[in-house]
């Protein structure tokens, strides 16, 4: 080859091709950064190739995207960890860009290989740009400079810590709502690398002042830092400074913004922790309660859906006493999504009540829910059911829980009888085989000729799981007799369901039972009229190749395969031969 | 103090009321309160509780001396005009409690008192007495505040049983409305009266209230955008310190839209308010106003929803390259930077304001951006969807553009010959196809011989497009062998290479 000769010039190739007008060319070669650098070595890549990337970042933002994620792990092509700083000019140029996720990509990037530079060259290169950025004349620079104090915080000596300090403060009031809200979301992992002192003198007056802003956008984000903040805080400050701030955002009226009093709902649980028993009960537990009971349908479903994680940090009796009856009144809220948030955790309660409690209190609500005419909420409680087992057995339950069952099998949603499809396996678990045959066992073979595709694909998959939670022989007595029956089902999608229920099957009964009633069935259907069948027996008889004896692959499998590979249909010649291929090879192997 | 009101009235539905009322009052009154004959009989005996009932919701709503002391429920004819003031402030306090219109029967008799007392509001601005004073300036503006400041309900999730593949959102009407309207009626009325002094009124319309005023702008209830629009432009005009810093408020919703949410319900208000702000732009344009076009304006043209605002975006542009073409250049290449390439229905939106954005350029601005343009044009005139190409194919039946295209024949017709040649042999669609044929003519027609040199190129490149792309996977062949050579720190291939090497040098030789 002539071309070896050639020399190589591994940057002309780069700059050639992100001349190219053809995004996917440019987007490629981008994508093969760490080659050209590998090419290149260290010393070049440092000097040439980075160099070039600074420069040329005016390209289209899925470009610049791709770059800025190549650059965040480029620093084995650069000469290791000590040369790390010649990677941050360009990236800091992308986190200038307009386009925000090229910008939170760099950010990204820029932690990554901050978090793994010298804290010397932290000094020297990264604190310095963190600085330049948030001093950016444009809003993109100090909403990317938020997300890097926490790399570069660390390690700045005291003077520049206040400096620091003191400019992530100017941030937080900055005149751009978009600073403002970048600087909120970003003020926990801030916090948690500054020293315990200063959070109290510095960092909470911050706090203070974005839970105040005038966007309630701003205010958002600032009440979901709160629980990260708690966290840092020692109990007693917590009180003396979070809780009052959170406790007032639960009431409707000092803040009309209902976004807000959501944010509230889902942190609340979180800051029990950090304030201790006592202000939990005094000031969280009645908030709490205030959410549940929102004029807002939307701040519900997230005081609903906190409700277990909520109530497990208390003490048992305080939810009996003051969150149940909010519960009774949630399950019949007029907002069937409120419901379903309910449904959703409301199991979880049982092992924190305990059995009696559970079975005078909640139950009652179960059971309405159960009946609930919404069906996600009755698919809610299903999906659970494991719970409650554990607490009070599902005897009481599965009166009601069959004719709930039995409906969403039906519903006219084909995503609910989805749903209650990939319920059925946990179902049959908790309730046993005798429970199961009775009532439910027809359902099973009757999903396999619903009109939905995935629900017969769904079907298949739940006969696989069956027969792993029965065993076999249960499988020989219920679903094996029923096959020749659905396999000469007139229509072909159907015969095709069989063939793919075989094929799951085969994996989990055995090679017996497969041989004398799984491989006959499906050797028949290689004569059927529709070539969708046909070449679909060739991939199900290739599955079974590596797990049949040899003798019935080539008395049985192979003779069927070669008529099959002659077929007047090119799909089946073309799987009858990747089939006999496998033949092969597994005749090679052994 | 409601019920105190209440206990005034007749047991009997308030619109009956009205109308045996109004025979009562002067004839054509349009002021008649459901409740004023019964006042003037009660004005004497009822006084104690009365002021008191109004002082204790007033001091809630503002310092106590400026109490107006006065039934709210009277008509502003039956009271003297040093009265009329205070009349009108108690009638500001009454409007400022808030109704649940979740359930259209609560309240009904209240509710129906307070839209009286607002149409009264509204007749005394518009009858335009004296200037308005202090307290009745800040007074309104609490009002005002108290009405129309509220949330927004969170957005009506679609049922997720359904599959949420419901994408047309039916536009929701606000229940409250019948309050709401007259608010901004009002809001309206005052802010246009001669009687609000701009010096005064602006300490009290400030910039919170302006800040709050923009937040409306994502009610989901057009009605209530509509108004908005008007009086945002009211405000615009009358109060000339508040320009900068609307116009910076704007561009941070239009920010916070593009670049973070992605979900704003009044960008087409807000687009058409500046519509007519940018055309009263003085010459040269200042700087900051520049600003907001590259920054704002284009990046519009980003989100999804962009055909929602579209029309008045362009607009927009096309006012600003009105008052400044050498602006067109770079116009057009912001909208080259969010062209859309996987919609096909916004791509045909992008070519219609293409043609507008080109309709104004100047040959000399046209040239600075041609080469990119014509290159997406060339893309566009491949496209699959036959109404994009279409589009693009049409731009050749604008006379202004066509000439552009034919005074930069030399740079144009190498770029989109290739892209009619491909559409000819093999596009789908047969209006596609006529109209490609007859651009080619129209190109051959205005240069023939440069015409054939694109025809010979285009052929000699089908040729070489193979070796081309064989040229490039060698290259990159080639840098991969080179890679794997190399040295890197930190990584186990420095161990491997020894043996490598020989193994790849014997492959290619």
């Amino acid at each position: 080859m002539a071309m070896i000769d050639e020399p190589l010039y591994p940057i002309a190739i780069l700059i050639d091709e992100l001349k190219n007008e053809d995004i996917q060319l440019r987007l490629n070669s981008i994508r093969r950064l760490s080659t050209i650098a590998r090419a290149l070595g260290e010393e070049r890549t440092r000097k040439e190739l980075i160099p070039f990337l600074s420069e040329n970042n005016d390209d289209d933002d899925e470009v610049l995207l791709a770059m800025a994620e190549e650059l965040g792990v480029f620093i084995p092509y650069v000469g290791g960890v000590e040369y790390a700083n010649v990677l941050l000019p360009p990236l800091e140029t992308l986190c200038t860009v307009e386009e925000t996720f090229v910008r939170d990509k760099a950010v990204e990037s820029l932690c990554r290989i901050g978090a793994q530079m010298k804290k010397n060259d932290l000094v020297d290169w990264f604190i310095p740009l963190v600085k330049r950025l948030a001093a950016c004349e444009w809003f993109t620079g100090r909403v990317s400079s938020c997300g890097l104090f926490h790399i570069a915080y660390p390690s700045a000596p005291d003077q520049l810590k206040v400096e620091l300090r003191s400019i992530y403060g100017q941030l937080c009031q900055d005149d751009m709502p978009t600073v403002r809200r970048a600087a909120a979301s970003n003020l926990g992992k801030f916090a948690a690398t500054v020293e315990q002192s200063y959070l109290k003198t510095e960092i909470m007056p911050i706090f203070d002042d974005l839970t105040q802003d005038d966007q309630d956008s701003v205010r958002l984000l600032a009440v979901e830092s709160c629980a990260a903040l708690g966290k840092l805080l020692a109990p007693l400050d917590c009180v003396a400074h979070i809780l009052p701030v959170i406790v007032n955002f639960s009431r409707v009226l000092l803040d009309k913004s209902w976004r807000v009093r959501y944010m509230v709902a889902n942190q609340l649980y979180e800051l029990c922790e950090a304030v201790g028993p006592e202000p939990t009960r005094a000031d969280l537990v009645p908030a709490y309660v205030r959410l549940l009971r929102d004029n807002e349908a939307e701040v519900r479903i997230a005081a609903a859906g906190k409700v277990t994680k909520f109530c497990r940090i208390l003490n048992p009796q305080l939810p009996i006493q003051h969150i149940l009856p909010c519960l009774k009144e949630l399950s019949s809220d007029s907002s069937q999504h409120v419901r379903s948030a309910l449904a959703s955790v409301i199991m979880g309660m049982a092992p924190i009540l305990g059995k009696d409690a559970t079975i005078e209190q909640l139950l009652p609500i179960f059971l309405s829910l159960l009946k609930d005419e919404f069906p996600d909420v009755r698919l809610n409680i299903i999906s659970k059911l494991d719970q409650i087992n554990q607490v009070i057995g599902i005897d009481l339950l599965s009166q009601s829980l069959l004719p709930a069952i039995m409906e969403l099998a039906e519903d006219r949603h084909w995503r609910v009888r989805l749903a209650i499809i990939e319920y059925i396996p946990l179902l049959a678990s908790q309730l046993g085989v005798g429970f199961f045959d009775e009532k439910l066992g027809a359902l099973c073979m009757q999903w396999l000729e619903d009109k939905v595709f995935s629900i017969r694909d769904a079907a298949a998959n739940n006969l696989k799981h069956l027969a792993e939670e029965f065993g076999p022989e249960w499988a020989m007595q219920h679903i094996i007799p029923q096959v020749p029956d659905k396999i000469s089902n007139p229509h072909y999608l159907y015969r095709m369901t069989i063939l793919h229920a075989i094929s799951l099957l085969a994996h989990v009964m055995g090679i017996d039972i497969t041989c004398q009633k799984l491989l006959p069935v499906v050797i028949a259907s290689s004569k059927d009229r529709v070539p969708n069948i046909k070449f679909n027996v060739a991939k199900v008889l290739q599955s079974l190749v590596p797990i049949l004896d040899q003798s019935v692959v080539e008395n049985m499998i192979r003779p069927c395969l070669v008529e099959l590979s002659e077929d007047p249909d090119v799909d089946v010649r073309y799987f009858a031969n990747q089939a006999l291929q496998a033949c092969d090879q597994v005749m090679v192997s052994s | 103090m409601w019920k105190q009101f209440l206990s005034k009235l007749p047991r009997k539905s308030s619109k009956s009321d009205c109308a045996s009322d109004s025979a009562h009052n002067h004839p054509g009154s349009n002021a008649s309160s459901s409740g004023n004959s019964i006042q003037r009989t009660n004005s004497g005996n009822a006084g104690p509780g009365r002021s008191t009932s109004v002082k204790r919701m007033s001091s809630a709503v503002f310092p106590s001396s400026v109490v107006a002391g006065i039934e709210p429920l009277l008509s502003f004819k039956d009271v003297s005009n040093t009265e009329k003031q205070n009349l009108f402030i108690s009638k500001l306090n009454l409007c400022s409690v808030v109704f649940d219109f979740s359930d259209p029967n609560k309240n009904s008799t209240e509710k129906d008192m307070k839209r009286q007392a607002l149409l009264d509001l509204i007749d005394f601005v518009n009858s335009g007495t004296s200037r308005f004073t202090e307290p009745m300036i800040s007074a309104s503006c609490k009002m005002f505040a108290i009405n129309l400041f509220r949330g927004f309900p969170p957005n009506y999730r679609s049922n997720s049983s359904c599959g949420g593949e419901t994408e047309e959102e039916e536009p929701r009407f606000d229940p409250a409305w019948s309050h709401l309207q007259l608010v901004y009626e009002l809001l309206l009325k005052f802010i246009a009266s001669s009687s609000l002094d701009a010096k005064m009124g602006k300490k009290f319309m400030d910039h919170s209230f302006i800040l709050r005023l923009l937040e409306l702008f994502d009610s989901e209830d057009p009605r209530e955008r509509d108004c908005l629009k008007t009086i945002l432009h009211r405000i615009y005009g009358k109060f000339m310190v508040h320009r900068p810093f609307i116009r910076k408020a704007v561009s941070n919703i239009f920010y916070r839209f593009v670049f973070e949410t992605d979900r704003h319900n009044g960008v087409a208000e807000l687009l058409e308010v500046f519509g007519s702000v940018i055309s009263g732009f003085a010459l040269p344009l200042k700087e900051e106003h520049k600003i907001f076009l590259w920054r704002a304006l284009i990046p519009l043209h980003k989100p999804k929803s962009v055909g929602v605002y579209l029309q008045q975006l362009t607009y927009c542009v096309t006012q600003f390259i009105e008052k400044e073409p050498k602006l067109a250049s770079s116009v057009i290449r912001g909208l080259l930077k969010y062209w859309p390439v996987t919609n096909g229905q916004k791509e045909v939106m992008f070519l219609s304001e293409l043609e507008e954005v080109l309709e104004a350029t100047s040959v000399v601005e046209f040239q600075k951006c041609m080469a990119p343009l014509f290159r997406r044009i060339g893309f566009c005139v491949n496209s699959s969807h036959f109404q994009v190409a279409e589009r693009a194919l049409f731009l050749w039946n604008n006379d202004h553009v066509m000439s552009l295209v034919a005074q930069n024949r030399q740079a144009i017709m190498p770029l989109i010959f290739p892209a009619l040649e491909k559409n000819s042999q093999s596009h789908w669609n047969q209006a596609v196809l006529n109209l490609t044929m007859n651009v080619r003519k129209m190109l051959s027609e205005m240069d023939e011989e440069l015409f054939l040199a694109c025809q010979r190129k285009f052929e000699e490149d089908e040729e070489n497009r193979v070796a081309v792309e064989e040229k490039r996977k060698k290259a990159w062949e080639r840098l991969e062998i080179a890679a794997a050579f190399q040295p890197m720190t930190g990584n186990t291939a420095v161990l491997v290479r020894p043996v490598m090497a020989p193994a790849i040098a014997a492959t290619l030789t």
